[in-house]
């Protein structure tokens, strides 16, 4: 298996599953209700200064940097 | 026998669109999650028995910020007869992860398919037959924007509140997990606890709000059934949303087709490359912001030296009220003086003063809605992220923010979508701070009257400006010193970009229109004649003493002796080093507390009398005999007579407009204080109205009298840093 990595890292059109969270409770569980479960594809389809633009089971879906730092992939 | 159907689905799925179809109501639309935040009711309109429920949207019963507790709470709490359960077809996967949860509370569901047209647009196939089959639930599909499909979704959703059919369970989960669950039920069950299917999930799934709900004891043991099959402190929630998602997928695969594979680049896609673009995304946004306001309040418009459309509709409709005014002075001009001065200088004056600004503010409104509408407002939320992540806050608050340069009290009310509370409260703050519709009015009057000679739109655009900044530096302050939480994460949806239809902004803009001459016909009016009367009684009026005094017998006064004037002169002193100490500017502050219209209504009132014959005389002295020959006066010789009119008509001095109080400066002398008492009155508490919204925000009245406390700190404060600095090089 592929070395884990933070989502913040990856580059445009890329796409990876993801693994784990590393942040608070409540936050974990809106991402979940969100669709970023563990396993899930998540694609990245625009950067800016700001953060991603994530695409997750077909939907696009906004997060600031640091939220996506916290966010592993593989 | 009344039933109460309830609109339940993710956060822009289309729950309001289809509400408005259902009742004919007129609720707010946009095209970003998070519009409404409070649950509304309304009746179908082809049956009155039927009461519909729009709500919030949700990701989960499992909420995550205020509004979602609200739409969460109606659901589990308060049980309506039946609930539609609004999926956005176009991102079916995940909206069916809430539909689960709800099919789960065994409240009789109907599932609407909307934005069939999107779907069908894309090529996409979804068999709603065997899609309702496997849920067990009907399954309509509809095109709520097109009301197509509705009244066959009603039918359905009648008949399922009729028949009071709780859905069938669904497998789910594995067998271990429902053994626990099924043990954990049992225990509920024998504590006499309702709900106890759903209680069971969501005590699995550490629903911190059920747990509150049940017993201690209750708690534990499910603790203990939790650690039996799973080991101390296991984590099911994962496992949950895990088993659901996955149930999900077999679901889709068997009823939804794909017109193509894989993700193709949309419109959308392309649209965000350029307008999120990581150099680009704010110039243009500053773009958009300049044209907004340019089209508003711009006498030279885009440097054509023309007027903007909403300058050039506020010249058509002060020309309208000129000529109601004069009817209406034709017929009360033989009645008392009391009535007349009630009717004319009261009541036409003060509506008068604010209602030529509603073409400005629909104006406004229009373009604003426009942005909403077509999906823009959740990428300016995120572009902005970063820029206000640096002073504390995030970039959700645009979106309140933007909304309090319309009006303060929705602004307030949006502060809800914020996840924290720390976030929440300064944002509450700050919607204050901006330039609300009903402020307009008065930098307008203190601008054409004391700005004369000034670039005027620039003086006005200054103001815009100025308020950012002061919400910046205080929002960095409070992050400092009195809020000092974490600021939330931002995490947002951003939808399909979709063009608004002209439906929808053309029912915001009437709306706004209503409201408006709604509050002009209430609030506004009541407060006209209550200044009216402020400023011409006093306690003499009462005890006979000014009927004894006056030659004509009336009992009102001079300004200068009634309430207003007592009022007023108690607070001048306070505003003596912001140099607009006199009792008349203090006045108009409080009265611009009930609403900030009330500003411009009570200068209209207490400066008219200011003309008078006296005044003009001395005022036309300056002039030539040829001067005033061409000014109107027949022969070149002053004439009392007509010179009220030939005042009003000509150009009352350099650069004012007929709107100009031509006696303000000498109240407020200096540029430097006027325009620190246009910054106290943007900055200051605003309107009760505003403050009520702020109440229900911030709960307590310790929290808001600590927010009023901090804008009447900042207006005060940066008031006064105004005229002490701008005097050095405004005057
Ligand atoms: N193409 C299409 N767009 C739709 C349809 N129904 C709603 N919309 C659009 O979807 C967007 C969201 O609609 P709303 O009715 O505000 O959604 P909501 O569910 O009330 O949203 P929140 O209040 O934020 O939870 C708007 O831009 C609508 O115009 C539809 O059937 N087809
Ligand atoms: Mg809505």
């Amino acid at each position: 298996m592929e070395r884990l990595m933070a989502l913040a890292m990856m580059e445009i059109g890329e796409t990876r599953t993801i693994q784990e969270f590393h942040g608070k409770e409540e936050v974990k569980r809106h991402l979940q209700d969100l669709g970023f479960v563990k396993g899930e594809k998540v694609q990245v389809v625009g950067e800016n200064p700001s953060g991603m633009i994530l695409l997750v089971k077909g939907v696009r879906i906004a997060l600031n940097r640091g939220l996506a730092s916290q966010i592993m992939v593989a | 026998m009344s039933y109460v159907i309830a609109l339940a689905g993710n956060p822009n799925c289309g729950k309001t669109t289809l509400f408005n179809e259902l009742t004919g109501s007129r609720q707010r639309v946009g095209n970003w999650p998070g519009v409404t935040v409070d649950k509304k009711e309304g009746t179908y309109k082809k049956n009155k028995e039927i009461l519909i429920m729009d709500l919030p949207g949700t990701y989960s019963l499992s909420p995550y910020s205020a509004e979602e507790v609200i739409a969460r709470d109606y659901i589990v709490m308060e049980k309506p007869d039946a609930v539609i359960d609004i999926v956005d077809a176009t991102s079916i996967e995940r909206n069916l992860y809430l539909t689960l949860q709800i099919l789960e509370t065994g409240i009789p569901t109907v599932i609407a398919l909307n934005m069939m047209d999107e779907v069908e647009a894309r090529g996409d196939k979804i068999n709603a037959e065997k899609l309702s089959e496997i849920l067990g639930v009907p399954v309509v599909p509809v095109t709520a924007r097109k009301g197509k499909g509705v009244p066959e979704l009603m039918a359905e959703a009648v008949e399922t509140a009729k028949a009071k059919k709780a859905p069938k369970k669904l497998p789910i989960f594995d067998e271990k997990l429902d053994a626990a669950a099924a043990k954990i039920k049992e225990a509920l069950d024998a504590a006499g606890e309702a709900d106890s299917g759903w209680k069971a999930i969501k005590l699995l799934e550490n629903d911190e709000k059920v747990a509150e709900r049940v017993s201690a004891e209750l708690k534990s043991q499910a603790e203990r059934i939790v650690a039996d099959s799973y080991g101390a402190g296991a984590d099911l929630e994962a496992v949950i949303a895990d088993q659901r998602y996955q149930y999900i997928s077999r679901v889709v695969k068997d009823t939804v087709k794909k017109g193509r594979t894989g993700h193709v680049e949309t419109r959308s896609d392309k649209a965000d490359k350029i307008l999120t673009n990581r150099i680009l995304a704010l110039p243009i946004f500053a773009v958009i912001m300049y044209l907004l306001f340019a089209c508003t309040n711009s006498e030279n418009f885009l440097f054509l030296g023309i007027n903007s459309p909403g300058i050039w509709l506020a010249g058509v409709v002060e020309t309208a009220w000129g000529w109601v005014t004069g009817l209406v002075e034709g017929l009360v001009g033989n009645a008392s003086p009391w009535v007349y001065s009630l009717v004319i200088d009261g009541i036409m004056e003060g509506i008068g003063a604010v209602l030529g600004f509603l073409p400005l503010i629909l104006v406004l409104y229009v373009l604003v809605s426009f942005l909403e509408d077509c999906g823009y407002m959740a990428r300016v939320a995120f572009v902005l992220d970063r820029i206000f992540r640096r002073f504390g806050l995030s970039g959700r608050a645009f979106i309140p923010l933007l909304q309090g340069f319309g009006c303060s009290v929705p602004a307030v009310m949006a502060t809800r979508t914020m996840e924290s509370e720390k976030d929440r409260k300064i944002t509450t703050i700050l919607c204050g701070f901006m330039p609300c519709g009903a402020k307009l009015p008065i930098f307008a009057l203190i601008v054409s009257t004391l700005f004369a000679d000034s670039n005027q739109t620039a003086v006005t655009y200054s103001l815009y400006i100025f308020s950012i900044v002061v919400a910046i530096i205080v929002s960095l302050l409070l992050n400092k010193f009195v809020y000092k939480d974490e600021t939330s994460n931002f995490i947002m949806e951003l939808p399909q970009y979709r063009i608004p239809t002209v439906k929808t902004i053309a029912m915001h803009g009437w709306e706004k229109v209503k409201a408006y001459a709604q509050k002009a016909g209430t609030v506004i009016f009541v407060s006209t004649i209550l200044i009216w009367f402020l400023s011409n009684f006093n306690i003499d009026s009462f005890n006979g003493n000014n009927a004894a005094a006056n030659e004509d017998g009336s009992i009102m006064c001079e300004m200068d002796d009634s309430f207003m004037a007592g009022l007023g002169n108690v607070l001048a002193p306070i505003f003596k080093p912001q140099g607009f100490g006199e009792w008349r500017p203090a006045a108009a502050i409080v009265t611009g507390w009930i609403a900030k219209e009330n500003v411009v209504v009570t200068f209209a009132q207490l400066y008219d009398e200011d003309v008078s014959p006296e005044y003009l005389e001395g005022y036309f002295s300056q002039y030539s005999p040829e001067e005033l020959e061409e000014l109107g006066f027949e022969g070149g010789t002053y004439d009392p007579e007509a010179a009220p009119d030939i005042y009003s008509e000509s150009i009352l001095f350099e650069g004012g407009d007929e709107n100009a109080l031509p006696t303000l400066h000498e109240d407020i002398p200096t540029k430097s204080a006027a325009y620190a008492y246009m910054v106290f009155n943007l900055l200051c508490m605003p309107c009760f109205a505003a403050v009520g919204a702020m109440k229900r925000e911030l709960k307590t009245w310790k929290e808001l009298g600590k927010a009023v406390g901090v804008q009447m700190l900042t207006a005060y404060v940066v008031s006064l840093l105004v005229n002490v600095i701008g005097g050095l090089f405004m005057n």
